[in-house]
């Protein structure tokens, strides 16, 4: 297998944006050619598009060469959409890695688009909540927040989590995207005015959920070898782990453990060769406030149950043991489905570059890590990166 | 009677349910008679939620329907109190509980009728009933015994 890296990226700013799908795409094309100096479009030769739900939310499928022709790529070696729901943007970077690692590609062009508001907001929902298995488990109500809901209910019930605990992930994501002019939400949220903020779905409140966002990232991957003909500075794909457990609820072990998350967690870390307490910073996918918490535990950051403590004693904040999503995470800015998994790559990326703001800047990084889960947390989905190569 | 505005089908979170649209049409009818039934395999012993037209566990088709108990406690539970989607507007606020089915490993989804999101306690017990749209469509929620 060949090694492979990133050698640059860019984003369409988050937010509720007075554009189209396929010129959020455009955005993101040109922010990535911009960022990458030595390449040219017609050097790319694969292009992988993330997209969750574009029939849904754009009426519009065959996605992947209608990007092509907006960012002006002519691919002639693989092109396909990838989709996962929440985790369609990371796919798209685990396709171009496979290619590029087995020798179908050689440079490979990653964008995740997703355009969530429309006119009509149950509209929206509609189509969120058919992520989950539609006929059986979304006929009873479960879109994401109620999903969510369940597995805090269960999460408190179980260790003891607190409702305070949980505000503190909301209040220090939010933070974070104060430094990031791509977020959606660029505000402080302190804690006292998440437990203040409306009931979505008991004990989730409004603050305790992403947003629905309008955004595009995208990425440029090739061989570690011909990394530095592009840049200076690439980052190195040192692992990854996946796992899928189940679909439908009632086939699930456990709401207030994530299995799949241990044993795709279990999978990146013996592939990179590395442990949990090996990591520099991570971005987890913080969809609602406790997932992180769930994440902490089930990624090994600390203790099983101590998720809460783990926020609460700021070992996931600048200076802590492990910090966790400094570029604000999906709370602070917002979560385009697709384009997810791609900016937090570029998050790793610029953060190995020391060209974050300073306030968010993790000093000497060397190691992190990318993660997803996607659906009713059935699937997650975990890459490894490096400033070195591997 | 639940009030039903038609939408689409391809928005409508309710299954299409006779014959000539889905092989486990019989699980709805079995729940018009008020029966909670799911698939079991003949070949393996395994059983399935949702009913099945294939064993997931050995691929055999040779498959019965047994009914499932009508009786479970709330493993976990919440509320959808806003971002309904479209047809489920008009219906909140309203709970939704994970069920554990008595004597069976299943935590099967449902809405909870009957009762407030801040009356629910993990461990109360539930019991199964079924509502009938007005186009005929039946499904099946819990409500709390006493």
């Amino acid at each position: 297998m060949r090694k492979v890296a990133i050698v640059g990226g860019g984003l369409a700013p988050f937010g509720v944006r007075q554009a189209t799908w396929k010129e959020l795409a455009q955005e993101a094309g040109g922010a990535t050619f911009r960022d990458i100096k030595n390449l040219e479009r017609k050097d790319v030769d694969s292009m992988f598009v993330g997209a969750a739900m574009p029939e849904r939310f754009a009426f519009q499928s065959h996605v992947a060469p209608m990007v092509a022709e907006q960012v002006g790529v002519t691919p002639t070696k693989v092109i396909t959409r990838t989709e996962l729901a929440c985790a369609s943007g990371q796919s798209a970077i685990r396709m171009a890695y496979a290619c590029i690692a087995a020798g179908l590609s050689d440079i490979a062009l990653c964008i995740g688009v997703e355009k969530m508001n429309i006119p009509d907001p149950p509209e929206m929902q509609t189509s969120m909540a058919c992520v989950l298995d539609r006929e059986f488990d979304g006929v009873q109500g479960a879109s994401a927040p109620p999903f969510f809901a369940l597995c805090a209910n269960r999460h408190m019930h179980d260790y003891g989590t607190t409702r305070e605990q949980m505000a503190m992930v909301s209040a220090k994501n939010h933070h974070f995207s104060t430094t990031n002019p791509f977020a959606q939400f660029q505000k402080d949220i302190p804690v006292e005015k998440v437990l203040a903020s409306p009931m979505v779905a008991p004990p989730l409140r409004l603050f305790d959920c992403s947003g629905i966002t309008d955004g595009a990232a995208g990425v440029v991957l090739t061989t570690a070898d011909r990394a530095k003909e592009f840049t200076d500075t690439p980052m190195y794909i040192l692992g990854s782990g996946q796992c899928s457990m189940g679909s439908n609820l009632a086939n699930y072990k456990s709401f207030s453990t994530w299995f799949p998350l241990k044993e795709a967690a279990k999978e990146a870390y013996r592939s990179a060769k590395i442990g949990s307490g090996d990591m520099d910073l991570a971005e987890v996918h913080d969809c609602f406030t406790i997932s992180e918490i769930m994440e902490y535990e089930d990624l090994g950051f600390c203790e099983k149950g101590k998720g809460g403590k783990f926020i609460e004693d700021g070992q996931s904040d600048l200076g802590g043991k492990i910090p966790v999503n400094t570029r604000g995470g999906l709370l602070g800015t917002g979560h385009p489905l697709g384009a997810t998994g791609i900016a937090q790559a570029i998050e790793l990326m610029q953060q190995f570059r020391s060209s974050v703001p300073r306030q968010r800047l993790v000093d000497n990084a060397e190691i992190g890590m990318a993660h997803n889960l996607s659906g009713a947390a059935n699937v997650h989905s975990i890459l490894i990166y490096g400033r070195n190569p591997p | 009677m639940t009030a039903t505005i038609r939408l689409p089908y391809l928005l409508d979170f309710y299954p299409l349910q006779e014959e000539k649209f889905t092989r486990i049409h019989q699980f709805f009818t079995n729940l018009k008679t008020g029966r909670f039934t799911t698939t079991k395999c003949r070949e393996c012993g395994k059983m399935h939620w949702q009913p099945r037209a294939v064993c997931p566990d050995c691929g055999s088709e040779n498959l019965e329907w047994v009914d499932l108990p009508k009786t479970g406690e709330v493993h976990a539970f919440t509320a959808m109190l806003l971002g309904a989607p479209m047809g489920f507007e008009k219906d909140l606020p309203f709970v939704i509980a994970l069920v554990k089915l008595d004597g069976l490993d299943f935590k099967i989804l449902s809405r909870v009728d009957g009762i407030k999101h801040e009356d629910c306690k993990i461990g109360m017990k539930l019991r199964f009933k079924t509502v009938t749209r007005d186009d005929g469509r039946v499904f099946f929620r819990f409500e709390p015994i006493g």
